[in-house]
């Protein structure tokens, strides 16, 4: 029995060996080849960016200078867009959604219609609903509801307008960060940075398009996807830049290299890529030399634009910097300064708003108003800023976590709490935009009288950002990128432009 | 046998393609043959073809009438005119060739036959064209000011006109469903043209139904087919309106769905049916307000802008939408008022302008005077006072202008009151003193002088 099996195996080595002649090989190298040559002559196939007019040639200016600006098929409302993520997600019912009933409701086991059939991160059991911890109060001629949490709020209230039934169907960071940046949970899609950059280029040719400013002390748990640029070409994706130290890394020239000499570098490289290029002809080449050239420029620029010292006390003070640490207030003012130099794509992202409750950062009552007071000021002033300028009307402010909180109180385990928490929570949460296009002192959405569910204008974060391409001119089914074999969207197959909040 | 009857009448479509053929080459070739008489031998020969194919044609086209089941009075006129088209053609052959005996015919001036014989066909295959199409297929795509023109039947494309203040006044079929059904699916539910069976032009037809009954279930959309075949993907089968056709907004296909959802009254106006404002905020008129004059204009020259961005400033588009350019210099920071020349081939295109942080001086407003659509205008971080600003009053679509961080001083302020478009000034860090800017008396003007401040608050310094 073992003998026959063994002598079928050896027969059908001897077999394979003699199938696989000299002749084969050499036929199947042939074909091979053929193959490869097939794949150069059709190297004009490769579909180039529909957005591109400058040019239709087989490789255009866009390819030489991949940042040059395009126009966009409809009229803008705004250039550049201010991207605020709370990373962790900010709990809307301290902030900006008020439920007065939710009061009386405090303490009492939430209904468990509620909970058939959801998904919550760390909830177990039957939790207790949990009131409202900060006291509101309506502001500004909108008259829309603002939380003692964020007592400067109120000084640009009807500049903004609200969403407060956005919902996502993720409920754990990473995937809803991924999600609410990039418009999939799972990895692989270019962030909203990155197709605007890609779709609109950027003004100033010393600095990059999409620049990311984080602070908080952590980078976002989705990691660095959440600026990437998926499968658009990599010079889309989001720069980040420190505001400590070195604001990019290894921008400065090493030790006893000067600038003339990093010069003489980068022509000598040029020259040679110049001449690969006439052998070659390979448009990549070109890129190449067009990247050396914008480093080189962003040496200088970007230093210069990263430095808040020598901005005037009076604007230091509005946002409440601290020159040389990180911090949030710093990073509004760089966005500021970005901006108004011309860059496309401002993402910050300031880390620490998961209040579970289960440590006293983490905690309702506590941490998250210090958190709030952290960005309060800032934002604020940013606003402000922005308009007395005149930049505002060009810009877009978009404002929101990853998704919000539940009305009830987190229990961790099925035990109490060290501190007031609250878990995570996609089916209703607030996000506002203010600028340029931005109906003023808007609210669209309504949610039930504890907060759990939008009731009303409910929008999905398809919608966020149908409407933020809306802005910068795009239709956001139309605007797609080919990737192996279909038509790629931000917005994948869903998303309306939430009109009941635009101008 | 019933079986092979039907098949070959099926084929009258294709077969009476040939005698069309042939006759007009017919009579293409005796036109082409007046002068080169070589040709001329083959004419009757293709009108003998051209009769034959005809017969055969006649003879399939009768096989389709008795299988398909039209009515004789639908094929009456194509019927005899067919008849006719192939003793015409055999008329011709007899007049044309040589060999020919019947004398009355060549008393018949030729040229008369020919173009006799050409509205003939033409009209023979019109009538054919209205039997497969319908009546109005040729003059469906004309506008509806021409179809009435020539007699047609249309239906009025009413526009949903709704308002931010009345909308709640508006008769929710009437003024808005009915609108939404006459111009996206009457052209084919109407009384001449009805297909399915269905009617959708007035209140009793809509409910009504057709060959499968009922389109709308009381109060629910989703089982609706009024509803929910307009939300079935484009290509199923069922989907209406038809691939090809216009198809109704996602707001309007919304509307039509929360009406049925109400009980789909036919009376009353919006607010009696309850249903909310978002669904109708889509019909508001939206004010348009671009940075560009509401005007067409040329495209500029491909040269002339690459001239400016070797330059080193950019020249865009603002959108596909217009031919109006947005210009900035923020890559030129010596950007001086001599550079402004080169601008000038431009000068009727460039709607926005951005000058802020290069070198101008005064004597630039002069020179911008020559922009005449000039709207937004930004000259921020610039050494500009503002003498020669009275310049720019004959820019009648000028909106908006950033003078932030300029020397712009306040005595010139009120050389901004006669500005005709004005809406927006940028004063912030310029040299004008806060109690100067009474001095602009135009209303239309909002100036924004900057200078926010958010004072400390006691709760800024608590840490929790």
């Amino acid at each position: 029995m073992k003998d026959n099996l063994e002598r079928l195996i050896r027969e059908k080595q001897v077999r394979e060996a003699q199938a696989q002649t000299r002749r084969h090989f050499i036929k199947s190298c042939a074909q091979g080849m053929g193959g490869l040559a097939l794949s150069s002559i059709f190297m004009g196939c490769d579909p180039k960016p529909s957005t591109n007019t400058k040019s239709t040639m087989a490789f255009s200016e866009r390819d030489l200078n991949p940042l040059a600006t395009l126009s966009p098929p409809f009229s803008p409302k705004v250039k550049s867009v201010i991207y605020l993520h709370m990373a962790g997600a900010p709990s809307q019912l301290e902030m900006f959604d008020y439920k007065p009933q939710l009061h009386k409701y405090h303490g009492q086991d939430c209904p468990q219609s509620l909970l058939e059939g959801k998904k919550f991160a760390f909830i177990k059991g039957t939790p207790k609903l949990m009131g409202p911890q900060a006291e509101f109060k309506q502001e500004g001629e909108s008259g829309n509801w603002v939380s003692n949490f964020l007592p400067h709020f109120k000084s640009v209230i009807d500049e903004v307008a609200f969403l407060k039934a956005v919902h996502t169907d993720q409920f754990n960071h990473g995937p809803a960060q991924l999600f609410m940046h990039t418009g999939s949970a799972r990895l692989g899609r270019p962030s909203i940075g990155a197709w605007a950059t890609y779709g609109l280029g950027s003004e100033n040719q010393n600095l990059p398009g999409f620049v990311v400013l984080t602070s908080g002390g952590n980078t976002p748990d989705a990691g660095k996807s959440v600026w990437g640029s998926g499968f658009l070409p990599s010079v889309y994706q989001g720069v980040q830049c420190r505001s400590e130290g070195d604001p990019v890394l290894y921008i400065e020239d090493p030790d006893g290299i000067t600038r003339n000499l990093k010069k003489s570098t980068i022509d000598a490289i040029n020259q040679i890529n110049k001449e690969e290029y006439a052998k070659y002809a390979d448009p990549e080449i070109l890129a190449r030399i067009n990247q050396y050239e914008m480093a080189y420029r962003m040496q200088i620029a970007v230093p210069e634009v990263m430095n808040i010292n020598n901005e005037p006390e009076n604007i230091k003070q509005m946002y409440g910097v601290e020159p040389g640490k990180e911090s949030f207030a710093n990073n509004c003012l760089l966005a500021r300064k970005l901006v108004e130099d011309g860059v496309r794509f401002v993402q910050l992202f300031d880390w620490g708003w998961d209040t579970h409750g289960n440590i006293r950062e983490g905690s309702i009552d506590l941490g998250l108003r210090n958190k709030c007071r952290e960005i309060d000021r800032p934002i604020a002033a940013l606003i402000l800023d922005l308009k007395q300028r005149g930049l505002l009307e060009d810009t877009l402010i978009v404002w929101g976590g990853e998704f919000g909180r539940t009305p009830m109180q987190e229990n961790r385990g099925n035990k109490e709490m060290a501190y007031k928490g609250r878990d995570h929570h996609g089916d209703a949460f607030t996000m506002w935009m203010a600028g340029g296009g931005i109906k003023k002192g808007a609210a669209h959405g309504k949610t039930d009288d504890i907060g759990f569910s939008g009731i009303e204008g409910r929008v999905s974060v398809h919608d966020v950002h149908a409407t933020i391409l809306h802005l910068l001119g795009f239709d956001h089914e139309q605007f797609t990128y080919a990737f192996q074999g279909r038509n790629f969207r931000l917005t994948d197959v869903e998303g309306e432009v939430i009109k009941e909040i635009l101008s | 046998m019933e079986v092979i009857k039907q098949l070959i009448g099926r084929l009258h479509p294709l077969i009476v393609h040939l005698p069309i053929g042939f006759i007009t080459l017919g009579l293409l070739v005796q036109w082409y043959a007046r002068k080169r008489q070589q040709y001329a031998p083959v004419v009757p020969l293709i009108f003998l073809w051209g009769g034959f194919s005809a017969v055969l044609a006649c003879i399939t086209g009768y096989l389709q009438y008795l299988g398909e089941g039209y009515s004789f009075e639908t094929v009456k006129w194509h019927l005899w005119l067919g008849i006719a088209t192939a003793l015409f053609s055999f008329i011709m052959f007899a007049k044309l060739s040589k060999t020919s005996t019947i004398r009355f015919l060549h008393k018949v001036p030729t040229a008369l036959l020919s173009v006799l014989f050409f509205v003939l066909i033409s009209f023979t295959g019109h009538e054919g064209g209205n039997i497969t199409h319908g009546d109005d297929y040729l003059v469906e795509p004309l506008p509806n000011s021409v179809k009435s023109a020539l007699g047609f039947e249309t239906f009025e494309e009413k526009e949903i006109v709704l308002n931010d203040t009345n909308w709640e006044d508006a008769l929710i079929y009437e003024d808005v469903i009915k609108p939404i059904l006459n111009n996206k699916c009457v052209s084919c539910h109407n009384p001449k043209k009805t297909k399915g069976a269905l009617l959708l032009h007035t209140p009793e037809d809509i409910q009504e139904g057709g060959e499968n009954g009922a389109v709308i279930l009381q109060g629910n959309a989703e089982k609706s087919e009024l509803f929910s075949r307009m939300t079935l993907p484009m290509d199923d089968d069922d989907h209406m309106p038809p691939e090809g056709k216009t198809q109704p907004t996602k707001e309007e296909i919304k509307l039509v769905g929360a009406w049925i959802d109400a009980g789909h009254p036919f009376n009353g106006t919006i607010k009696t049916t309850g249903l909310p404002k978002e669904l109708f905020a889509a019909f508001f008129p939206r004010k348009v307000e671009n940075d560009y004059p509401d005007m067409e204009i040329t495209e500029a020259s491909q040269d002339s802008i690459l001239t400016i961005e070797k330059a080193g400033i950019h020249v865009d588009l603002i959108s596909k939408e217009s031919n109006f350019l947005s210009v900035s210099a923020i890559n030129k920071p010596t950007f001086g008022d001599d550079d402004f020349e080169i601008l000038l081939p431009l000068k009727t295109q460039i709607a926005r302008l951005d000058l802020g942080g290069t070198q101008v001086t005064d004597i630039i407003f002069e020179k911008l005077g020559q922009l005449p659509n000039l709207t937004i205008l930004k000259l921020d971080h610039t050494s500009i006072t503002g003498r020669q600003i009275k310049s720019l009053t004959i820019l009648e679509h000028l909106k908006s202008i950033n003078l932030t961080h300029t020397d712009f001083e306040g005595d010139y302020l009120s050389d901004l009151s006669d500005f005709q478009s004005l809406e927006k000034i940028y004063l912030f860090q310029s040299k004008v003193a806060a109690k100067e800017i009474q001095t602009l008396t135009n209303e239309a003007i909002q100036i924004d002088y900057g200078n926010y401040e958010l004072p400390p608050l006691a709760s800024d310094s608590i840490v929790y």
